[in-house]
């Protein structure tokens, strides 16, 4: 039923520039911590013990080269631009985000909400810094991109003020497939919207159970509309935000949901979306998805080529590797049998195939729960020929020992493979024994084949979040979906699909699946290369019999109107 | 096919809303009952409760029942004057006649809205339901209108002036101090960690203050602070050895001790917390019996009051030591990837909260009841399993008081969240504050009062 379309796409194609795969450097493979030479200085500082924080991959001013914004808590936030050397500028100062400082943000996602060609940003808060609310809440964030480096505050114009919540993780997904991406946001605790002279010890008391979150619909790129009742959601829980994934391979964005004390209250929930009725249907113990952990995050990844997404959640102590056994069948959680039990506490976390080997491997950002300040290094798990996993993260230089949380990967100096930043918390106690700062380690690992995808949405999302990429090459099917935020923990991705190809030297085929299911196919691509491609025109939903019934009753309302016409002219 | 079931129902639906759902016709001792039940449906559901709050409202209320009633019951004194800076409570005037059902449900109601602040509104609205059926049912039956008036207006005076007291003793409102910011955390070998598998999502330990609370009985106060094993990490030693035996239970716990944990485990944000579960098993003893009134309300009594003193001694114990739970000293010295069964409470560990409230109440019930004494504890039949774990709710039989004491504090142990000397200092320390309670004046002819300072 999909419409597929599977010509007129290599007009569409555009060769980005072709870049050189990194160079094979036996003395040193691994990531440089690059954090100084970049110009990068960042620590989260938490509110009360409190979580966070989060980084968004964007590209501020379409220049080919992504930028990023990074949460800052109880610090201020930072708005890097990438100026194309392997060096940042936090140009936060006059970008119109200064009100910002005013908030304890917490999580971060970017889409080009009004589509007009520059990416928006929506931050997530807790709290007002100056309130001194009794119960500490305060609305989200939502800047629209001018396109001149300057933002202007849209939360209040899109309808955002009245959500006074303690939000956490927020992504975008176009759930409805309008082409218009809209949003989930986590709520940790219950919003609370009064005013001081209303409170008294039951709201107060009231106010710290679980929180309904929000499923935000985009109306034309002018507002968001709160449609969570609407699309038949009923949860309330410990939101720690969720992802927007096609888990179930049949074209519409399904929604993984992560949930805090998920053994106490409400656990990770899986809602499938059943596109185009305008619902989602809660699935999380048909697919034993209805993890009853502590969730922070999910990433994910096909990571044994079977098309079919797999996810790895991060918990406390142990996290859980949700592996697809196939369409329409439960999960199974292989932790132990893939060799990843270590004890930590696991916040973001990334696959991306960092070597371009072909495999995928999975970054994991780890940290204790500030104030307790024990340290514990970051994993850098690179897969075995039999699936298994080892953490390699102190051979490559990435067992980082800060208060590890949002972690993001994406291809800093546009040379193919991709390097990593990871947010740190300072540390509530004194004493702690490395600098807990953020990172940015530079990929110098990679040695293989490799290709990167720009998507082009022109009826879809225009940056194509959400949409999914199948590759075939060297005999290997390889899956990506592009993150609109989510698939780590209160951060969002690079938008640009990157897959790691070892020594194929050609992509036969390229399967790209627009949110809301069509099909648009190319064969036979160069490697080594970042891949524009816009997505092939397609028929909308049949429209005609809503035209024959406008018409028809056009009709009937004009004779009808001939008629008392008449009937006037005769009563003259 | 929609339609035709509305018009079915519809007149049903009419009929009931006009005549109303048929209101209860309750016995006294079924009027006590409710209330107890009522009491325990708020320590349930009223949000931000916890097993000290809930402790303190259940002393309270219980007192207030008593007071309420027994100067109707010459068989019984008020042990007012015997309490910490209580003195005399409101009197009756002896020419008068009292309804005292209308005065138990009138001091019912007005101290459940006095220590329940914080309840939800749906709660609050079953306050008054119950109140005004109550009212409703035993004015019917009062001729005399001055009766009704005369005695819900005592039963409100004592509730007022308990309540009045109550907001002195130190945990007034404590549900807004639950996870207190200003409290210092020490860190030193052996002390209480936040757990990474716990019950709380607050990183600081509930009420580090509640210890420092006035006792409902001075003797309580006076209790020494007992003894426990100082921390040795060296394996073989008497400290090791606590935390050893708890790891070895968990590796080789049965369906039966996973039942024994999951049974007691009275979560308050699931359950109506453990003194709760003191006090449902004191209806349940009641229910099977079913003295006069002033019995039962000389059980809701005693046993909110033990319970209330155990809490605030077990608190002052608990910072006092600061000690960690096995949690902590488990993953650290003996097995680094070791969780407890039952996830860790936001407090230090020694003496076990479980073990000195179910000894306190278990003191009170043996001496009221005495042994052995038949009981099945239905508490949570009918909970769907703990999906977590997948372990059912099943009822547990017993055969005295004390059995069900030793099994709450064994409990915990098969949760591996606390030690054998913590319930056994639980234990030990609850069955004191239950003998004080027990030599309160509460009889006609009593002796042992315990003067007030």
């Amino acid at each position: 039923m999909r419409p597929i379309s599977i010509a007129l796409t290599l007009a569409f194609c555009l060769l980005g520039s072709v870049l050189h795969a990194q160079q094979p450097d036996s003395t040193n493979k691994g990531f440089a911590d690059i954090t100084e030479a970049a110009g990068i200085q960042h620590q989260f500082q938490v509110y009360e013990g409190m979580f966070g924080g989060g980084i968004c991959v964007f590209d501020l001013n379409n220049d080919g080269f992504e930028d990023l914004y990074l949460t800052g808590g109880m610090n201020e936030d930072q708005l890097y631009l990438n100026q194309g050397n392997g060096t940042f500028r936090n140009v936060f100062e006059g970008s119109g985000l200064e009100i910002t400082r005013r908030f304890v943000t917490q999580g971060v996602a970017g889409a080009d909400v009004n589509r007009d060609g520059w990416v928006d940003l929506f931050i997530t808060t807790i709290t007002a810094k100056d309130s001194g609310r009794i119960i500490p809440r305060a609305r989200n964030l939502f800047f629209l991109n001018d396109g001149d480096g300057t933002f202007t505050d849209a939360t209040e114009a899109f309808g955002l003020i009245p959500l006074y919540s303690f939000s956490t993780g927020p992504s975008f997904g176009d759930f409805n497939a309008d082409g218009w991406p809209d949003l989930y946001v986590g709520n940790y605790f219950q919003e609370y919207m009064g005013e001081l002279t209303s409170i008294n010890d039951a709201t107060i008391v009231g106010a710290n159970q679980t929180a309904k979150s929000y499923l935000l619909l985009n109306e034309g790129g002018k507002a968001f509309r709160d449609v969570y009742t609407d699309y038949g959601m009923k949860h309330r829980g410990f939101g720690f935000g969720g992802l927007f994934t096609d888990f179930d391979n049949d074209g519409d964005l399904d929604l993984l949901v992560h949930h805090d004390f998920g053994y106490k209250a409400t656990p990770s929930l899986l809602y499938r979306n059943d596109h185009p009725r305008e619902r989602f249907t809660e699935v999380g113990k048909e697919f034993d998805m209805d993890l009853k952990i502590n969730a922070m995050a999910a990433a994910n990844g096909d990571i044994n080529h079977d098309g079919m997404l797999d996810y790895f959640i991060t918990n406390i102590r142990f996290n859980r590797f949700m592996v697809s056994q196939g369409p329409g069948k439960p999960y199974r959680e292989e932790l132990k049998e893939r060799g990843m039990t270590f004890v930590t506490i696991s916040w973001g976390a990334n696959f991306a195939d960092f070597d371009h080997d072909g495999e995928l491997e999975l970054f994991v950002a780890n940290g204790d729960l500030n104030p307790n300040c024990t340290p514990m290094a970051d994993f850098y798990f690179d897969q075995n020929p039999d699936g298994s996993f080892t953490d390699r993260a102190h051979l490559v230089g990435l067992n980082d020992y800060g208060i590890g949380r949002g972690t993001v990967v994406f291809d800093l100096e546009n040379d193919g493979d991709l390097d990593i930043l990871t947010i740190n918390q300072a540390p509530v106690m004194p004493g702690y024994p490395v600098a807990s700062t953020t990172r940015l380690f530079r990929n110098d690992l990679a040695d293989g084949n490799w290709l990167q995808i720009v998507l082009k949405g022109k009826q879809s999302d225009l940056h194509g979040l959400g949409a999914r990429i199948k590759v075939v090459a060297g005999g290997k099917t390889f899956l990506r979906e592009i993150d609109g935020g989510g698939s780590t923990h209160m951060s969002q991705n690079s938008s640009i699909a990157h897959i790691g190809l070892g020594e194929a030297e050609i992509v036969d085929s390229l399967v790209i699946t627009w949110v809301g299911g069509h099909e648009q196919v190319l064969l036979g691509q160069p490697v080594n290369t970042r891949l524009n491609v816009e997505e092939s025109p397609h028929e909308e939903r049949p429209v005609w019999p809503w035209i024959l019934v406008g018409a028809l009753g056009g009709l009937l309302a004009a004779g009808f109107a001939w008629k008392r016409a008449q009937k006037r002219r005769s009563d003259r | 096919m929609f339609k035709i079931r509305t018009l079915i129902w519809l007149p049903i639906v009419l009929l009931t809303a006009c005549t109303g759902e048929p209101v209860p016709s309750r016995s006294p001792q079924e009027v006590a009952r409710a209330w107890a039940e009522l009491t325990l449906d708020l320590s349930h559901h009223t949000p931000a409760n916890s097993p000290t709050y809930a402790s303190r409202a259940l002393g309270y209320i219980g007192l207030t029942m008593y007071e309420s009633i027994v100067p109707g019951h010459p068989s019984h004194r008020s042990v007012a004057e015997a309490l910490q800076g209580l003195g005399p409570l409101p009197g009756v005037d002896p020419g008068q006649t009292y309804d005292w059902v209308l005065a138990l449900n009138a001091g019912q109601a007005e101290i459940l809205r006095a220590v329940y602040l914080q309840a939800a509104d749906s709660s609050k609205q079953k306050v008054d339901k119950l109140e005004s059926e109550v009212l409703a049912q035993y004015s019917a039956s009062q001729p005399d209108t001055a009766v009704v008036a005369r005695s819900v207006a005592f039963g409100k005076a004592v509730a007022k002036a308990i309540a009045a007291w109550a907001e002195t003793d130190g945990g007034h409102r404590g549900y807004l101090r639950n996870f207190d910011k200003t409290f210092a955390r020490e860190v030193f070998p052996g002390s209480w960690k936040p757990p990474l598998y716990a019950q709380s999502v607050s990183h600081n330990p509930l009420h580090p203050f509640w210890g420092k609370n006035r006792t409902f009985l001075l003797a309580n106060a006076e209790i020494p602070v007992p003894r426990m094993i100082p921390f040795d990490s060296t394996p073989g030693s008497a400290y090791y050895k606590q935390y050893l035996k708890v790891y070895e239970t968990e590796q080789a716990l049965t369906l039966d001790q996973k039942e024994i944990a999951i049974w007691w485990g009275d979560d308050p944000g699931e359950t109506f917390t453990p003194p709760g579960h003191s006090y449902y098993l004191a209806t349940t003893v009641l229910k099977k019996i079913n003295p006069d009134l002033i019995i039962w309300a000389e059980t809701y009594a005693r046993l909110g009051m033990a319970v209330a003193d155990a809490f605030i001694k077990c608190w002052a114990w608990k910072y006092h030591y600061f000690s960690e739970r096995p949690n902590t000293f488990i993953p650290q010295y003996i097995d680094p990837s070791w969780e407890s069964f039952w996830p860790d409470p936001p407090f230090p560990a020694f003496p076990s909260g479980h073990a000195i409230q179910a000894a306190a109440s278990a003191g009170v019930l043996t001496e009221l009841f005495g042994e052995p004494f038949a009981l099945t504890d239905s508490a949570h039949v009918g909970r769907p399993p703990d999906g977590l774990r997948e372990v059912e709710f099943k009822a547990r039989s017993f055969n005295s008081f004390w059995e069900i004491a030793e099994e709450t504090a064994r409990s915990r142990h098969f949760g591996g969240i606390h030690t054998e000397q913590d319930n056994e200092a639980g234990l030990e320390a609850g069955k004191v504050i239950a003998s004080h309670i027990n030599q309160l004046p509460w009889r006609a002819g009593s002796t042992a009062f315990i003067p007030n300072p």
